[in-house]
């Protein structure tokens, strides 16, 4: 086949032509694998059978047995599947075997976005047609027409929604739900391991919600979940849905050749160490696949990345193939849309997609020989995913990760053998959060009365049910509490912001069609959202005119200008309680409750190319308050008497400014959702300190994890400092010092004290 | 930490319903305040281990409520009898004991599940009174007392006659039913008069709100003093509970009976105006009943109401008119319905060019007179002209459809 040789012949020219060649960092060859496949099982419903025969299924993969026998013993599980191995038979295939044997029950499938659900509606339509049985399947979302919801709650067998509607919707309108509850078979989570941190441990707590409802009325389903490769796929369905769960990992779908390989653009300045762009190396990689005729995926972080990689890719295959052959894919489109462009893949018509994360989310548009990642996407489980697009089941496949200058870029890039050899990250939810968990007993009182001694969950919640009375939120009356207010709490609480307060931005560039373009949680909106920042949403520059700090609203304009805004936030942070430390030589490390106090001082005005301050202007907003969980690490004073305190300092923001991007890495978050804070004189000691703390009030488990891992996160940091070609620190490393400041050496000092790489098994018992 | 202190740190954080400002009192089984609750026509129902308050009020037949007095409603359901069940409102065979003027006070106005009827009213007209009912939940402990002696002491809902109940009240009764099914008889079937409806029909142009407070101001004369406002129901009913003191939901009482004695007179009121009988009728609520009954295809019943708009001059005779006119069309009755375009055409101050395209419709097809039909279409396109129009889109097929009307008649007429 010609593509095949074509696509030797330029993995051959990555290896030889010196301008590519010098910037391959690593290149890792995964060998092909054969499919481990069975037959199709006695016991399945005949007409299901016949449909797969219809469609030349005569057997089925590993990892779909195993799913299909589990669910048939009447276990949960959760199955761990790859991009593209046919893991819709794992839920569907259980589901319409119950239904096609007991056409009552129902089976209710979560998807965390509402196009997914309508992906997989088209798809099980089509499916549920070639059965030839009675089977009705819906979306139920806001999009949903009124006149339909009625017969969605009726008569639908299978309901496909996502867990903000469950949650707003349908929980608190159980009573109108009436035959799916009772009749509730199987729940079906997809994308398991989406539902983490903030969103996830919501979703935990919607779904001990859901289980009391189906308890209500006397059903008792099965959970169905399907992930990604994560590191505690078992842990995370079993804290997410309370229930005991099978872990299916025997994956047997086939996979081809796929080379694998690292590529770090070159520098341009050497003493301040920049690279070249990550996204003009990208594009210049994906044209040499085009012109070659390789169908090739590019992943940007952002979209306005992808608005330029797509801007260039398409003037450059224009005159071959014409403008249509590159198309951009953004979060949001339409099944039709998605349709149009996996068949246009298919009939070659299409040969490039240029994609935000969008697609990172099962959404399948098919399979590409060529796959280019501009930027490490913050996850080695993302990673996967995005590479995952890349890859036949016959063909050899290439993916190419750019790296950027970020220092977790470089960390990746420098250690190979920590994105290939260490399982993906754990994802971690935070169920018990107490202001998540008290939310959640709030809606789930108001859905039905609470006994005494109820447990929400596997959770006690006596306290909670009494502080609710006394806040005259319920109503304890015999052995009961009951819902009294006039609220409806499911609408002040919302599943994936980060506070229940949140600012919301409102666009007024066009007066006679203002509009409501996103929403921010409060902390942020005070450097994001105040009087005169430049605000960039989905790459169009607003400029915010007025914040209403007391209505939540920050009006914008659309602008167009060459540069951003900078504003400055003074923290001040107070520990208010140690629940765990480790005293070490020359250090203490701890984890406690802290509060956090913010004041957004001043705000600059930052040229575009140049990073020229061209401006500059105050901040008039009131202080902010955040009670959460912090981890830190203390620096004995007297182990470090030879070190000035200004060098001190400067070591902790070097240090600081590494563990912002290397501490994600080992706990699964955004880098946003964990702050660090350096303090020369920490407040409650006067100790040197670093902090850590959770970006969410009550916190959700971050700072946590990094405790209990701090000899981890130390010789990375260590490690990331220490191999940065960089002479002083760099924007890569340890961020860009004043003048005549070594931070790099600095840096390397205080953490060489406090680093333990000898002694890491008996750090972990110790912190427990 | 421990759980108490911790809820106590985060309490900004947890907590955003607003608060009833009263001090908590223990919460009390069994009743309190007996004598205040007998002297109220209140007395309390035992079920199992709770106990339900019903009160029970009468009015003499011809007790004056608003516009009419009670009895008037036999005569309108007369009225019915003859007339037969051409529209939705008209209780046909019905008696008016069969009609129960209901309606609820509620903890709050969200339509789920945690949303809590604490007061079931209804009125209805007997052969000697008129009764009003009211269960009252003196706790959410006490559903199943309430729902069991609402059920079974009225065994028919299949009349109900509510204000905004079938989106409101009657799924809230479902709701808080399905929650306690199991302990109470099941819900007969029910029917349903939703005034709610025709009040919009008939007053939405000329009230600032179609609110039952306001209907009864501006159209049934009924005044109302010392009224205690619905949006307090679920305050006073939250210190209710704290305290149980009976004088709290007093009020919300006296509302509740208020609201279902009204609905009598409503009910009258748009009989009287649907049949035609008596009331004296402004245009607009003659011109809507006219509607009305051609929006339910009682097409000789809406001509009988537009023909008696046009006996007066009034500023619906025009829209009147153009109304009467497409009905007779539609029953094929053109030779009635000419007259009226031609009427319409004349009126040199009104700009419409439909009765002109009807008239040359009617020349072109059925009087095969294509010299007069391009006239009125002619006619059409020169109005049409003249008018302002909002849309593009609407202006461009309409000015085609004209164009294209007056070229094909053209053509017809060089053929002759």
């Amino acid at each position: 086949m010609e593509i095949k040789k074509t696509m030797q012949e330029l993995l051959a020219l990555l290896r030889t032509e010196p301008s590519i060649s010098n910037q391959i960092v690593h290149w890792e060859t995964i060998e092909e694998k054969e499919a481990v496949t069975g037959g199709i099982p006695d016991s399945l419903h005949s007409h299901i059978r016949k449909a797969l025969e219809d469609r030349g299924v005569t057997s089925l993969y590993s990892h779909q047995l195993s799913a299909f026998q589990t669910s048939l013993e009447g276990n949960s599980f959760v199955a761990v599947t790859p991009t593209a191995s046919g893991k819709t038979l794992c839920y569907n295939l259980p589901v319409l075997q119950e239904i096609a044997n007991h056409p009552d029950s129902r089976a209710l499938y979560l998807f965390p976005t509402k196009a997914l659900a309508q992906d997989q509606k088209a798809e099980m339509n089509e499916f549920i047609n070639a059965i030839e049985l009675d089977i009705k399947s819906y979306t139920y979302d806001g999009d949903t027409p009124a006149n339909i919801r009625q017969v969605v709650r009726k008569a639908g067998n299978i309901v496909m929604t996502n867990p903000d509607m469950l949650h707003s919707a349908i929980l608190p309108h159980h009573t109108k739900w009436v035959s799916l509850f009772e009749n509730l078979k199987y729940i079906v989570i997809d994308e398991l391991h989406t539902y983490r941190g903030v969103f996830g441990s919501h979703v935990a707590n919607v779904i001990r919600r859901l289980k009391r409802i189906c308890s209500f009325y006397g059903s008792n389903p099965l959970f169905i979940c399907t992930s990604a490769t994560i590191a505690n796929p078992k842990d995370l369905a079993e804290t997410l849905t309370g229930s005991p769960m099978k872990l299916i990992d025997n994956n047997g779908a086939p996979s081809g050749r796929k080379h694998f390989i690292f590529y770090n653009p070159p520098v341009v300045n050497k003493p301040l160490n920049v690279r070249k762009s990550a996204t003009l190396e990208a594009r210049d990689l994906a044209g040499y696949f085009l012109k070659n005729k390789i169908q090739t995926i590019v992943f940007a972080r952002s979209r306005v990345r992808v608005e330029i990689l797509l801007t260039y890719l398409q003037e450059l295959a224009k005159k071959e193939y014409g403008m249509k052959s590159i198309q951009g894919y953004r979060g949001g489109y339409l099944p039709t849309q998605r349709r149009a462009i996996e068949r246009g893949l298919r009939n070659g018509e299409i040969m490039g997609v240029v994609s935000t994360n969008a697609l990172e989310l099962g959404v399948d548009i098919g399979q590409l020989h060529a796959c280019i990642l501009t930027g490490y996407p913050g996850s080695i489980a993302s990673a996967w995913q995005q590479a995952g697009r890349a890859g036949r089941r016959q063909d050899e496949s290439v993916v190419i990760m750019v790296a950027s200058s970020s220092p977790m870029d470089q960390y990746i890039v420098s250690q190979p053998e920590y994105f290939f050899d260490r399982s993906p990250e754990s994802a971690r939810i935070n169920p018990e959060n107490l202001i998540i968990l008290v939310d959640h007993v709030k809606c789930a009182a108001y859905e039905l009365p609470f006994g005494e001694g109820d447990t929400f969950g596997e959770v006690k919640i006596e306290d909670i049910l009494e502080f609710l009375t006394e806040e005259q939120v319920l109503h304890h009356q015999g052995k009961r509490y009951f819902w009294m207010n006039d609220s409806f709490p499911a609408h002040n609480i919302s599943l994936r912001s980060a506070s229940q307060e949140n600012v919301v931005i409102v666009d007024q560039s066009d007066v006679a069609n203002v509009r409501i373009i996103g929403e921010m949680d409060r902390f942020s909106s005070m450097t994001l959202l105040h009087e005169e920042a430049i605000y960039l949403h989905q790459g169009v520059q607003y400029q915010v005119e007025k914040l209403d700090y007391e209505e939540k609203k920050a009006y914008v304009r659309e602008v167009d200008v060459d540069y951003f805004t900078d504003a400055n936030l003074a923290v001040s942070l107070k520990v208010l309680e140690i629940d765990k430390n480790t005293v070490l030589e020359g250090q203490e490390r701890a984890f406690g409750e802290v509060t956090v106090n913010a004041m957004a001082t001043i705000f600059k005005k930052i040229k575009f190319e140049t990073h020229e301050n061209i401006g500059s202007g105050p901040i008039y907003l009131p202080e902010e308050e955040l009670h959460t969980s912090a981890t830190w690490l203390e620096f004995d004073r007297k182990a470090f008497d030879d070190v000035a305190e200004s060098s001190m300092e400067q070591g902790l923001i070097g240090i600081a400014n590494v563990l912002k991007n290397v501490a994600p890495l080992f706990v699964m978050c955004d880098p946003s959702d964990l702050h660090v804070v350096p303090q020369i004189k920490a407040v409650h000691s006067d100790k040197p300190t670093i902090f850590l703390y959770d970006r969410y009030p009550g916190g959700i488990g971050l700072s946590e994890n990094v405790y209990k891992i701090w000899d981890t996160v130390i010789s990375e940091a260590y490690r990331v400092i220490d191999t940065c070609p960089c002479e002083s620190g760099c924007p890569s490393c340890t961020g860009t010092m004043l003048e005549g400041e070594n931070a790099k050496d600095l840096s390397l000092k205080l953490l060489k004290k406090v680093r333990r790489d000898h002694h890491v098994d008996a750090v972990q018992t110790e912190s427990f | 930490m421990s759980m108490q202190s911790k809820l106590n740190r985060f309490k900004k954080h947890l907590v955003s319903e607003k608060k009833a400002p009263l001090a908590k009192a223990p919460p009390v089984q069994d009743l309190e305040h007996g004598e205040t609750w007998a002297s109220f026509e209140t007395s309390p129902y035992y079920y199992e281990d709770a106990f339900c308050l019903i009160r029970e009020v009468c009015y003499p037949l011809n007790h004056r409520w608003g516009r009419y007095s009670f009895e008037e409603l036999k005569e309108v359901m007369e009225g019915w009898k003859q007339a037969g069940d051409g529209h939705p409102l008209s209780s046909g065979q019905l008696a008016p004991s069969d009609l129960l003027f209901f309606d609820t006070e509620t903890t709050g106005l969200s339509g789920g599940a945690g949303n809590t009827i604490f007061l079931l009213g209804h009125s209805q007209v007997k052969e000697q009174e008129v009764r009003v009912k009211q269960y009252f939940l003196p706790g959410p402990g006490a559903e199943i007392a309430m729902y069991h002696y609402f059920l079974t002491q009225v065994k028919e809902l299949k009349n109900l006659v509510t204000y905004n109940g079938k989106s409101f009240d009657w799924p809230q009764v479902k709701t808080r039913h399905t929650l306690i099914r199991d302990f109470v008889p099941s819900l007969p079937a029910f029917g349903h008069f939703d005034l709610l409806h025709g009040s919009r029909r008939l007053w939405k142009s000329s009230l600032e709100s179609v609110r039952l407070s306001v209907v009864e101001k501006e159209i049934l004369d009924v005044k109302r003093e010392h009224d205690t406002p619905g949006y307090l129901a679920p305050m006073l009913y939250f210190q209710y509970l704290k305290n149980n003191d009976p004088e709290l939901v007093k009020g919300v009482m006296t509302h509740n009976e208020w609201d279902v004695l009204s609905l009598i007179t409503l009910y009258i009121h748009i009989s009287k105006l649907l049949q035609g009988s008596g009331a004296q009728m402004s245009s607009v609520e003659q011109y809507e009943s006219a509607r009305w009954y051609e929006a339910v295809g009682q097409h000789d019943l809406a001509l009988q109401k537009y023909s008696a708009l046009l006996e007066t001059e009034n500023s619906y005779s025009r829209l009147a008119k153009k109304a009467a006119a497409a009905l007779y069309k539609k029953q094929k009755r053109e030779d009635l319905a000419v007259p009226l375009w031609e009427e319409l055409c004349q009126d040199a101050l009104q700009n419409d060019e439909t009765p002109f395209i009807e008239l040359s419709k009617w020349y072109e097809h059925q009087q095969k007179d294509a010299q007069k039909a391009l006239h009125f279409a002619e006619a059409a396109y020169g109005v049409w002209k003249n008018k302002k129009r909002l849309l593009k889109r609407t202006e461009e097929k309409e000015k085609a459809a004209l164009v294209n009307r007056i070229q094909r008649l053209r053509k017809k007429c060089e053929l002759c």
